[in-house]
């Protein structure tokens, strides 16, 4: 026989268990943690080697670019990349996820923008540059960026060489 | 005497161009603008271009048709894709891995839209993923040519998918087509 007082008790703890278990989903895991989330997840650009996946998320209450690694299924800090008042969009990664190339704005004009996880540091490839640019793509090698560019009143293709002195990414041990 | 002077200053003002000039970098490189359409640029647009190696593939209407294209940056001329580009078909965002064979991009036509996959070895192109429940969007192939992502829209917003070359979902966590 189960005492009317045990019954309230047990539908009480069960009650309690649903509140604070039952409205997270169960698919989308911690927010942190994995590949998508409840919001928009956009523009992925995956390195050469397939380790690295960059993208456009607003997970974080804004919209900037982030970096999951595929192998340690998480996401990895890129310290000094997404600034306060800007979007950087259009991330386009190299062989070993070394530089990643995006678009960011300054002074209210798109720029492409290089940034490179060794030295965490950003540089902007096109100072100078005088007509509208879109959606760069870096060479698996890290030498070349291509973009759109409205120089000649037409979506045209423009190809920036970075030089032969820059350093080429390659997984570690192939020289 | 005097010429001699002026013959020496001209040609170390020469040296000095000839060795700044050419170290400056990051600069813009000159592939030649073709008005028959047999170089990168026409007087179509030219758009989403993707490099790998020696090769940029891009989306163009020069023919008429949203086609894709495949330019060798070292030869500087246009690679032809037999069997890839069709006249009912309209092709997005292609990017090929740096070995040059495979090539992946959206095809969107009536009741058969989806991400494809284009060969080069052996000249075949075939539907992956067909779009017939969700839509896809900027697919990308790694440019080991191992793995490919794409957008995908889930549940009213973008969600981001890792598959294989043959279109299968890695196995982790909210990696669903």
């Amino acid at each position: 026989m189960i005492s009317p007082l045990k019954l309230i008790s047990v539908s009480i703890i069960v009650g309690f268990a649903f509140i604070i278990g039952g409205c997270t989903p169960g698919n989308l895991g911690s927010i942190s943690s994995s590949l998508n989330s409840r919001y928009n997840d956009e523009q992925p650009a995956i390195s050469g080697d397939g380790r690295w996946v960059a993208m456009v998320s607003n997970r974080y209450g804004r919209r900037e670019i982030l970096l999951f690694d595929v192998q340690q299924q998480s996401f990895v800090d890129l310290p000094g990349l997404n600034r306060e008042g800007a979007i950087a969009d259009s991330p386009s990664l190299s062989r070993t996820g070394r530089y990643l190339v995006y678009i960011s704005s300054i002074q209210g004009r798109p720029d492409i923008f290089l940034y490179d996880r060794a030295t965490r540091q950003s540089k902007l490839l096109t100072q100078g540059y005088r007509s509208w640019l879109r959606n760069p793509k870096i060479s698996p090698d890290g030498r070349y960026v291509v973009f759109e560019t409205a120089r000649r009143g037409q979506w045209d293709i423009e190809i920036i060489d970075l030089g032969p002195n820059i350093e080429i990414d390659q997984p570690d041990g192939i020289l | 005497m005097k010429i001699r002077v002026q013959h020496s200053i001209i040609s170390s003002i020469l040296t000095m161009i000839t060795l700044t000039g050419c170290a400056s970098y990051p600069r813009l490189l000159n592939f030649p603008f073709d008005s028959n359409g047999r170089s990168l640029n026409s007087r179509s647009s030219e758009l989403s271009p993707y490099i790998a190696g020696e090769f940029i593939t891009f989306i163009s209407d020069r023919n008429g048709s949203q086609d894709i294209y495949l330019f060798n940056a070292k030869t500087r001329r246009l690679i032809d894709l037999p069997g890839l580009n069709a006249f009912d078909e309209i092709a997005l965002n292609p990017t090929i891995s740096e070995d040059g064979r495979y090539l992946v991009f959206m095809v969107v036509k009536q009741g058969q839209s989806g991400l494809y996959l284009y060969d080069r070895t052996t000249q075949q192109k075939r539907a992956l993923i067909p779009q017939i429940k969700k839509e896809i969007r900027n697919p990308m192939i790694s440019s080991n040519g191992e793995r490919i992502v794409f957008e995908t829209a889930n549940n009213g917003q973008w969600d981001i998918v890792i598959t294989d070359i043959r279109g299968n979902p890695l196995n982790m966590p909210t990696n669903n087509i």
